[in-house]
């Protein structure tokens, strides 16, 4: 196992997140250990880890769904953190008649939804499915939406709480190559504008070396943190996942950009 | 007691038939008048949060709670409604703080309210004849008192309808997202559950305990095959739950048909489910 945080913490960095001591037991079973680390403001953070190493139990605990001993300090912009979360997937009867617009909408109107979406409301989810290039899909039934089509919903409803923190779940479950790059694309962009911090879970190494700026690697306990290519390292890697991983090559990553075996380093766009 | 009589008068002006002149005819009218929509609305929620069973386990809790009422000489109808609101926040403080699956506690309640109930019943036979009425429903007998009740119940649950339609269908769709996005979940869950179980209780009285799920569910299954637009499913199951009730208990009178109002309401109410599964097929040929 590699050495607990081997690039020491900068102390300038500002929290958006502090986890402190977390722990988490599940029926005897240890799932999260005394985790502790820190969310930097304004940054893309991932965590990574194998299977059952607690990384969604560690975004539960953020969200308060779970029990947890421990401490979780979340800052916001200006006083209590909003936080839009992003699921896995939305487990949901794909009968129900619900359109995107009234999806949107639902959080936000009072007056019920059967005296119709009210106009701000409908401007304002149709300005925000714009942004994530989803303006198409307005009038459509959200239980006949695809699996990449979902996410974009689902990251325009978490942008309407206008977050200080918009946490993901794995954005890249269910969806394509293609269409995950897009998305990752896609979330730079709006959190370059946006100015929110992004913490996502991912097991997709290709996709955290591209977007990430900073890794939590987790398996039960932290094994590291730290920028990509100071934690992407194959020894770090293969600490937490048990193997050779063979997608990353810290030695050969740039200042701000990784190089991986992933196909979209192989074409010559990305070359 | 407010005098109901302007209102049942309003009743046989409206529906000007010959069995609607009854006093009993056009207080069974007025119940179902009140029922109906608080059925379609909350039939909307049990589909949504696939609640089926939980609408039955309380509905066969109301064997219990009459003879509870029976055996210690209290009012039947006052202990079946509490007993049930008593059953439905059990289920769902068990659901909220155990991890067995929603219909393993549901089932654990719904054995035990039905076993409890059969072991009361069967230390006094007269009380069987009593218990009868609720497994088939008698919405005739209905009497003023409780229709104030019905009025009061509706009062209070259309203005929870009004609050909270929106965040109880966030709350159906996914409850983590619905709690990251500062709904409040847990009271909303119990206050569904509380005025649902009322709810399931005054329909017992009106169809019985075999058809109670029907009332909610068919109104519902019905609006989701014509609605394009959860705003419009809420409009659809109205208009399928009136009709059907206004319809079943004309139909019941009927000298030509003479059936069980309860049963009557709900073959009606199957009879726009069957209309409306065309609806998607000749959507979908106009289209093409």
């Amino acid at each position: 196992m590699a050495a607990t945080d081997p690039f020491p913490r900068q102390p300038t960095v500002v929290a958006a997140v502090r986890f402190e001591s977390i722990s988490v037991t599940r029926d005897g079973v240890s799932i999260l250990d005394g985790v502790s680390a820190t969310v930097p403001k304004g940054s893309c953070t991932a965590i990574i880890g194998p299977n059952g190493a607690g990384k969604t139990t560690l975004l539960l605990a953020l969200l308060n769904e779970i029990t947890y001993q421990g401490r979780i300090h979340v800052t916001g912009n200006s006083g209590r953190a909003r936080i839009g979360y992003v699921p896995q997937r939305l487990a949901f009867d794909r009968g129900m008649p619900l359109t995107v617009n009234e999806f949107l909408a639902m959080g936000f109107q009072k007056k019920p939804l059967w005296f119709g979406v009210r106009g701000d409301l409908q401007r304002q989810g149709l300005d925000f499915l714009t942004l994530v290039k989803a303006e198409h899909l307005a009038g459509r039934r959200i239980g006949a939406l695809s699996g990449g089509e979902m996410q974009r919903v689902l990251l325009a409803l978490a942008l309407m709480q206008e977050p200080d923190l918009l946490v993901l779940d794995e954005p890249s479950a269910g969806v394509d190559f293609q269409g995950e790059h897009i998305f990752c694309e896609l979330l730079d962009d709006l959190r370059r504008q946006k100015g929110f911090t992004q913490l996502m879970v991912s097991h997709d190494l290709p996709t955290v070396t591209h977007h990430a700026t900073h890794v939590i690697c987790l398996n039960r306990k932290v094994a590291a943190e730290g920028p990509p290519r100071q934690t992407l390292t194959d020894a770090n890697l293969t600490a937490i996942f048990g193997m050779h991983m063979g997608l990353v090559n810290s030695r050969s990553m740039p200042e701000d950009k990784t190089n991986c075996s992933a196909p979209c380093c192989q074409g010559p766009a990305d070359a | 007691m407010p005098d109901l009589s302007p209102l049942y008068a309003l009743i046989a002006l409206l529906l000007p038939f010959d069995c609607m002149q009854a006093r009993f005819m056009q207080q069974a009218m007025a119940g179902l008048l009140l029922l109906a929509p608080m059925a379609a609305a909350m039939g909307i929620m049990v589909v949504n949060f696939r609640m089926a069973f939980f609408s039955d386990a309380i509905s066969h809790s109301a064997f219990a709670g009459v003879a509870l009422g029976l055996i210690f000489s209290l009012d039947p109808n006052w202990t079946m409604p509490v007993f049930g609101l008593l059953v439905g926040l059990g289920i769902t403080i068990l659901q909220r703080h155990s991890s067995l699956s929603n219909d393993t506690v549901i089932g654990v309640f719904f054995s035990a309210m039905v076993a409890f109930g059969l072991a009361i019943v069967s230390r006094d036979r007269s009380l069987a004849r009593d218990l009868q009425r609720f497994l088939y429903g008698d919405i005739l007998t209905i009497s003023d008192p409780q229709i104030l009740c019905l009025l009061a119940l509706f009062l209070v649950f259309m203005t929870f309808q009004v609050v909270s339609y929106n965040h109880l269908l966030y709350i159906g769709l996914n409850p983590s997202l619905a709690r990251a996005h500062r709904v409040r979940v847990a009271a909303q869950q119990y206050i569904f559950a509380g005025l649902l179980s009322l709810i399931v209780m005054f329909a017992v009285q009106a169809v019985g305990v075999l058809l109670v799920t029907a009332m909610l569910i068919v109104p519902a299954a019905t609006a989701r095959n014509v609605a394009r637009s959860a705003g419009s499913m809420f409009w659809w199951a109205m208009l399928a739950s009136i009709t059907s009730a206004v319809l079943g208990l004309i139909v019941s009178a009927q000298d030509w048909a003479r059936t069980a109002t309860g049963a009557t309401i709900i073959l009606v109410a199957c009879g726009w489910f069957l209309v409306s599964l065309a609806i998607p097929v000749l959507r979908r040929e106009r289209a093409s």
